[in-house]
């Protein structure tokens, strides 16, 4: 992948305006407007960055910003047009020497190399907070974060059945670290020992979503050179988002050709989202007893691995006492998009009041959800219920209240 | 571009401005349907009513000042009928959404025409009813635009198009006026069916705000089978013989061996690549009829010595099947340059003639020629596949077009069995429909729309007026 968007244009020239994109696209969805769906989004960055017909706008601006990157479009899309990665390089290039980008960009890079915010730009987010500017219920990330505490190898319970890399997502290593420990304490009971390397930094995600495709492959090529040296069966991270970008992105970000490319294939071979990887080697350990009625919200960034919506449905199937609740529309955004809904606060909102209503119906109590992003967005309007990644509900089966 | 800001400065006087869109951006967005190629020009503005009166409000104005109006539903058609080629007004009816009633008792349902044909059967299938008609964009497409082109899909082999189903209709005729048609009772015998008068106009005759629509019971049981067949004409026999023996699938699909290379792509459990040629069946029903149909035509298949026969057990692989053919006209268009799908139907007892004359086509012009389609019904869709543009090719796709249509008719057949003529076929309905009942079409078309606004240049050719 690279700046350029020319690259794209066999691509974009494939959609044939069939529309299927309609069944999917969050934005479009939510306001059945035919500008913001993913084939117009196309159509618009060739009339608008490529042919040059029309002059970029405000409006046009709107438009590409107004994309979640969830990808689901891709999914529906019968010639499987990337179209989110179109849309990250039209955004590169109309960020392409903008001031407050530049400002937005230098604070990403030190977000991303520190994995979690440093005291600047906590003290950003504390000021943003005051201002009204941060949404309400939303926590924010903290700058103590827990790779630190975990750096190392955990040993295994009982007989080793295998050995993994856990890669902690930037959400659970500085919002949410009980996640983190409860996929170390889950994976160590079932047998499978967990090292967490140090120094690793952010998957790049967040700077491939502002178009900044260098910012993404610096941090791509960092994590390449630690994870291409460890001896391990599988890399497992708690986050879809960043399971996507390990898996999948990073192998458009590294073309062929590039030095690390052998290492990004062997890598991308190992990726798996924790729950799917658990789910496929099986549990050692027999959970006890859980009274809990809980549903499954299915993360947007799925689509990597075909089973990864099915593992923790299978996985938890067996919990005594719990009772699955299935959402009427399981795999519909929930208005997130990862960081989205801190500048469209509106359309998010309304996306995301369907998911709430949805949810309600089922009755459940806990909803699971592999990506961090959805469950603090979703958490923030339900108060009363759990919003946990599916492995910690597993950790409570196991008898391991809040990180053990 | 005054023309444009003074019509979108007279609907944000008219409507709410969240009903409005008028930015260039915009009004090229509705430009098009899924034939890009007559995209022609954008609309002026873009209007998304949210009630009858909304429309009706647009119409009033529109009509005072008689500017064109094209309904447009999810624009996913392909024949470029809601494209709007005189600019003017898009009417976009898809936030006009809400399924009014689900009447179990009567079998009829009340619903808006912006409603998501998937999200419809979803809807009556959880009331263990069933709604049958399947275009295959039915993820996206909507019940008013499946109604303004008599739509249809798979199913048509047993179940017929929309518009076996339209027992109603609230229209907004192009001075602004209300009408309702028709009822909610299966029999009505009151005046001329302006129902199914509307259904099936394209938008030409005015604008649809609601209608009545006919349920059936859900079948209980289903099974999907795969019959692959050594020859093109091995299949097309195949058909006639599984209806001639009085076996009825509720879908019944022919396709190619190119065909199913590409949907193989979306199946976990890839179809073997030996055939020439493939039948895609479901069969529906009692559980009991099901499996002595499924078994009759097993036999029948076994009888003409086909390649293979595939009976699929499980719910969730039969569904992949289905999915994938749902993606193959899609994905030709990624794949060639140009796609023209072509929308003929023929007698079912005619559909070996037809396949032989397809190929001879495709051989004497050395142009590819998909062949995928409905065979149940007759309605097969020869697809025109360009790898290139220029004028050598088109002027071939022309030809083809041309003795593709003329075949159709030949053989007893219609132009257009479930795409509507739009566009794409206007320069060919004479030939079907002959000049007096063209002129008919005409007067009635003068008499409810005397001043032409309603999706001008559709259906015939421009300089036979309106």
């Amino acid at each position: 992948m690279s700046g350029d968007l020319g690259k794209y244009l066999e691509q974009i020239d494939k959609c044939s305006h069939c529309e299927f994109c309609q069944a999917t696209c969050p934005s479009f969805r939510e306001e059945l407007v035919e500008t913001l769906l993913a084939r117009s989004r196309l159509l618009l960055i060739k009339a608008c960055l490529i042919d040059r017909e029309l002059t970029p706008s405000p409006r046009f601006r709107d438009i590409v910003d107004g994309c979640l990157m969830c990808g689901r479009c891709v999914e529906a899309c019968p010639a499987r047009i990337p179209v989110d990665e179109v849309v990250a390089a039209a955004r590169g290039e109309l960020n392409k020497g903008k001031f407050c980008h530049e400002l937005r960009r230098r604070a990403l890079t030190r977000f991303m190399a520190n994995r979690g915010p440093d005291r600047m730009i906590a003290f950003a987010f504390a000021i943003a907070e005051k201002m009204g500017l941060w949404p309400p219920g939303i926590p924010q990330p903290v700058s103590a974060p827990v790779t630190g505490k975990l750096s190392g190898v955990v040993k295994s319970r009982g007989q080793e059945r295998g050995r993994v890399v856990y890669y902690i997502g930037c959400a659970a290593n500085s919002l949410d670290p009980v996640t983190a420990r409860d996929v170390v304490q889950v994976f160590t009971e079932n047998g499978i020992e967990v090292m967490v390397p140090p120094d690793l930094v952010c998957c790049g995600l967040p700077a491939l979503a502002e178009g900044d495709l260098e910012e993404a492959r610096g941090a791509v090529v960092r994590n390449l050179e630690i994870l291409g040296g460890l001896d391990a069966e599988a890399i497992i991270t708690d986050c879809s988002s960043c399971g996507m970008m390990l898996k999948v992105k990073s192998l458009s970000l590294i073309p062929a050709g590039h030095p690390l490319r052998a290492t990004a294939e062997a890598v991308s071979g190992k990726v798996w989202e924790a729950t799917e990887y658990l789910n496929g080697v099986g549990l050692s350990r027999k959970p006890g007893g859980l009274e809990v009625v809980y549903t499954y919200h299915e993360p947007c960034h799925r689509s990597f691995s075909p089973t990864m919506k099915d593992a923790p449905r299978a996985l938890l199937a067996s919990l005594p006492g719990s009772r699955f609740s299935e959402l009427a529309d399981p795999g519909q955004c929930c208005g997130a998009g990862g960081t989205f809904f801190l500048e469209h606060r509106d359309l998010s909102g309304r996306i995301r009041a369907k998911k709430l209503e949805d949810i309600k119906s089922t009755g459940a109590e806990v909803v699971i959800s592999q990506c961090p992003a959805c469950r603090a967005y979703l958490a923030a309007a339900l108060p009363g219920k759990e919003l946990l990644h599916p492995l910690s509900l597993l950790a409570r089966a196991y008898g391991f209240r809040g990180g053990g | 571009m005054a023309k444009n800001k003074n019509i979108a400065r007279d609907l944000f006087r008219l409507l709410n401005a969240d009903k409005v869109l008028a930015e260039p951006e915009d009004r090229l967005c509705y430009a098009a349907d899924a034939t890009r190629y007559f995209a022609q020009r954008s609309p002026d503005a873009v209007v998304l009513p949210e009630t009858t009166e909304d429309v009706s409000r647009v119409m009033k104005y529109a009509f005072a000042r008689t500017i064109p109006v094209t309904p447009r539903g999810a624009g996913s058609g392909l024949s470029g009928g809601c494209t709007p080629i005189k600019g003017g007004i898009v009417l976009d009816m898809k936030r006009m959404n809400r399924i009014v009633e689900i009447n179990l008792t009567n079998l009829v349902a009340q619903v808006e025409p912006g409603v998501v044909l998937a999200h419809f059967q979803r809807a009556v299938e959880k009331e263990k009813l069933f709604y049958p008609p399947d275009p295959q964009s039915m993820d996206v497409c909507t019940l008013g635009g499946n109604i303004a082109t008599r739509a249809g899909g798979p199913r048509g082999v047993k179940y017929g198009a929309t518009g076996n189903y339209v027992l109603g209709l609230e229209v907004v005729l192009p001075d602004g006026s209300v009408i309702n048609t028709g009822g909610t009772c299966v029999k009505h015998s009151v005046g001329y069916d302006l129902t199914h008068l509307l259904t099936g106009s394209e938008g030409t005759l005015g604008v649809i705000t609601r209608a009545n629509l006919r349920l059936l019971p859900l079948p209980p049981a289903r099974k999907t089978m795969v019959a692959v067949c050594e020859t093109p004409e091995q299949a097309a026999s195949l058909v006639t013989e599984i209806i001639s023996q009085g076996a009825v699938p509720a879908r019944l699909e022919f396709l190619l061996k190119s065909g199913i290379g590409l949907m193989n792509v979306y199946l976990a459990n890839r179809l073997p690549m030996t055939g020439e040629a493939y039948l895609l069946m479901e069969i529906d029903g009692l559980p009991a009829q099901v499996r002595e149909e499924s078994g009759r035509i097993a036999a029948i298949c076994a009888g003409m010595k086909v390649l293979e026969t595939r009976v699929v057990e499980d719910d969730k692989e039969a569904e992949s099947y289905w999915r994938a053919r749902q993606n193959l006209n899609p994905i030709l268009q990624a794949i060639f340059k140009r796609v023209i799908s072509e929308d003929i139907t023929v007698p079912r007892d005619k559909i070996p003639q037809l396949v032989q004359a397809m190929h001879e086509i495709s051989v004497s012009l050395g142009i590819p020629l998909g062949l995928a389609g409905h065979a149940g019904d007759g309605n097969i869709h020869p697809t025109v596949l360009l790898a290139q543009v220029n004028e050598e090719t088109e002027k071939k796709a022309a030809q083809a077009v041309e003795r593709i249509i003329r075949t159709g008719l030949k053989l007893g057949g219609a132009i257009s069995g479930e795409h509507g003529i739009g566009l794409h076929k206007s320069e060919f309905i004479e030939l079907e429909l002959g000049r007096t009942q063209i002129e008919v079409m005409k007067s009635i078309k003068k008499a409810i729309d005397p001043k032409g606004i309603m999706n001008p240049g559709k259906i015939w050719m421009e300089e036979a007026g309106l």
